[in-house]
């Protein structure tokens, strides 16, 4: 299998907008390997979430490819998109997003196809996160952090190829963002996954490996901060 | 199922207002289910439960019993084909008690002594064994107007005293419970008032369904339901009733519809991110109906068991008859109507987009 697990290539989106169309990605392309951890940051508006869309096969582009895994899955009908979300995609939300009437384990045994059960220990996963004692709490028992974590937990849970977190920290203080944000890294790295964050965060971006701009639809890749 | 179960039990406080509406709502269909039998059966027991299959009535009678008569030779011609056949008239008057002035409405059936339409008593002895000259077996309900085995009670208009000889279960006819006398005293109780009067039988019962050879004679043979269905109100009660279970039952399970479509529309988000993260529309439309069949089914059983419950400390008067094939049928409509009804959450669901999961939190 290609070691460039998420290959986004001139990627062009635009939205209509009154009587003309707004151009928000203008011919983007991106390519994450394995075991990368890419950022994505912008003001808002710049098209970030809609990047992020394309990327996780929500929103289709009006041009351009999207390969997962090596395989290009543009013209996936919906019912295998829905497929691959599940197999190779994982999803971080802004917010948590957590289904609020289940306990930490039930939100993971939900999405977890049962080829998985062996390979991705649900157990393992809480304790590497440390939300071992979460186990049985529903959201609402839980802190911010907490939750997140739990999210985190949930988009590993199929041992996806590609990790896609949307501003993973917005709802989290400083500190909380930040163990957050590393737990993915930490997680991205001893799997061997691909992962890309959209964040306007700058205070987490030394956790990642590269930094890219968006801006008036291009994808500018950014000296990290911190590296001099 | 197991999830929906899981939602159930954490939304508890929401669902269990719903549960209490929808129990309320399938008791009172059953109530209702219950009382129109009851009713139903309080205009044509006496005939259902008579151990003929059909009978013999003149064509111009439009198959009412006690319109009709039926020559006598009728008789003896089913008789000499070997089948087995009996007169019976059916009359309603009034009785009063030895010693009392209060009117009981009564319908006389006049059966011969020790024929298959004579019922089983379930106290005191048949019309036959009878050493009266005028026995009478009462309706048990009659029992409680204070009517006991070996009073008499008198006929009124005429003057004629019936021995009370035993007691039978469950025989109304026209809502009002049902006296059997032989024919011969029903010949005496006509002759009194009319002295030229000949015992001609208004139908004749018969046991076995058998074409027997008399239409187009002036007689119809009419089978024991469609002679239920013509006694007057039959009808018109029992489909008011029926067509207001049935629309207490739509109405129960639209119930369910909205109120999980107002819950589906509250969960948007929650179903995009479930979509966002590969959870299919089937998997989604399965929880949503599972959950809904849950509710269903708990009113229903709880329902069922409360109205049996209620049916078993019924005053003996209330016409109240719910047979359980009765009751089954109207909760399992009920049930697969409401899962019909949240087709309406998984079309709404199958249109979420599951972008909704992505960028800003609004809601
Ligand atoms: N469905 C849509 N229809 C029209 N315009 C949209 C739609 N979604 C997003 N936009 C516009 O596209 C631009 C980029 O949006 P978005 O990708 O959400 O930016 P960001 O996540 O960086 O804030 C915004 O100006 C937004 O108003
Ligand atoms: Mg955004």
């Amino acid at each position: 299998m290609s070691d460039k697990l998420l290959e986004l290539k001139d990627i062009c989106k635009s939205y209509r907008d009154g009587s003309g169309k707004r151009v928000i990605l203008d011919k983007v392309s991106l390519t994450v390997g394995r075991g990368e951890f890419a950022a994505i940051v912008g003001p808002s508006g710049s098209g970030k979430s809609t990047f992020l869309s394309v990327a996780g096969l929500l929103l289709t582009p009006d041009s351009g490819n999207v390969l997962i895994g090596g395989k290009d899955v543009t013209d996936a009908s919906k019912s295998e998109r829905t497929m691959i979300r599940r197999r190779q995609l994982g999803f971080i939300f802004q917010s948590h997003n957590l289904v609020p009437y289940l306990t930490t384990a039930d939100q993971l045994a939900i999405v977890q196809e049962k080829s998985m059960r062996e390979k991705v220990k649900i157990r393992e996963l809480l304790s590497e996160l440390e939300i071992d004692d979460c186990r049985d709490k529903f959201p609402s028992m839980m802190s911010g952090g907490e939750k997140q974590r739990t999210a985190i937990a949930r988009a590993f849970i199929n041992d996806p190829d590609v990790i896609l977190a949307d501003e993973p920290t917005a709802s989290l203080d400083a500190e909380r963002g930040r163990l957050a944000v590393e737990m993915i890294r930490n997680e991205v790295r001893k799997r061997n996954k691909a992962a890309v964050m959209v964040t306007h965060d700058t205070r987490v971006l030394d956790l990642v490996d590269v930094v890219y701009r968006i801006d008036g639809g291009r994808l500018i890749p950014e000296a990290k901060s911190g590296e001099i | 199922m197991k999830y929906a179960l899981k939602e159930i039990l954490y939304g508890r406080k929401k669902y269990i207002l719903i549960e209490l509406l929808l129990i309320l709502l399938m008791f009172m269909v059953l109530f209702l289910s219950g009382l129109a039998s009851g009713l139903g059966r309080a205009v044509s027991s006496a005939i259902e439960t008579m151990d003929a299959d059909s009978f013999i009535v003149d064509d111009s009678a439009e198959q009412l019993i006690t319109v009709s008569s039926v020559r006598t030779s009728v008789l003896d011609e089913l008789r000499a084909k070997g089948i087995q056949a009996s007169p019976l008239d059916i009359q309603r008057m009034y009785i009063i008690r030895d010693g009392h002035s209060e009117k009981l409405n009564i319908t006389y059936f006049a059966v011969e002594a020790g024929s298959f339409i004579e019922p089983e008593t379930i106290e005191g002895t048949g019309l036959a064994a009878s050493s009266a000259r005028d026995p009478i077996l009462l309706d048990d309900d009659f029992k409680l107007d204070g009517i006991s085995l070996g009073d008499t009670v008198k006929d009124p208009a005429t003057g004629l005293s019936f021995t009370v000889a035993g007691f039978v279960d469950d025989r109304m006819y026209g809502h009002t419970s049902v006296g059997y006398i032989t024919i011969d005293s029903y010949t005496r109780l006509r002759q009194a008032s009319d002295p030229m009067y000949e015992h001609i039988p208004h139908a004749i019962a018969v046991k076995g369904n058998a074409d027997y050879g008399f239409e187009g004679n002036g007689l119809e043979v009419v089978p024991k339901q469609k002679i239920i269905e013509k006694i007057p109100s039959y009808t018109a009660e029992h489909l008011t009733i029926t067509m207001i279970v049935w629309v207490l039952v739509i109405i129960s399970a639209v119930i369910i519809g909205i109120f999980n479509y107002i819950l589906t529309l509250h969960k948007q988000k929650q179903f995009g991110v479930m979509k966002a993260i590969g959870m299919k529309n089937t998997e989604l439309a399965g929880m949503v109906i599972s959950e809904v069949l849950i509710i269903s089914l708990f009113a229903a059983l709880i329902s069922l068991a409360l109205t049996f419950s209620m049916a078993a400390a019924m005053p003996e008067k209330m016409p109240f008859y719910l047979e359980v094939p009765n009751a089954v049928t109207v909760t399992a409509a009920f049930v697969l109507i409401s899962v019909l009804s949240s087709m309406l959450s998984v079309i709404n669901i199958s249109r979420i987009d599951p972008m909704k999961a992505i960028g800003g939190g609004e809601e």
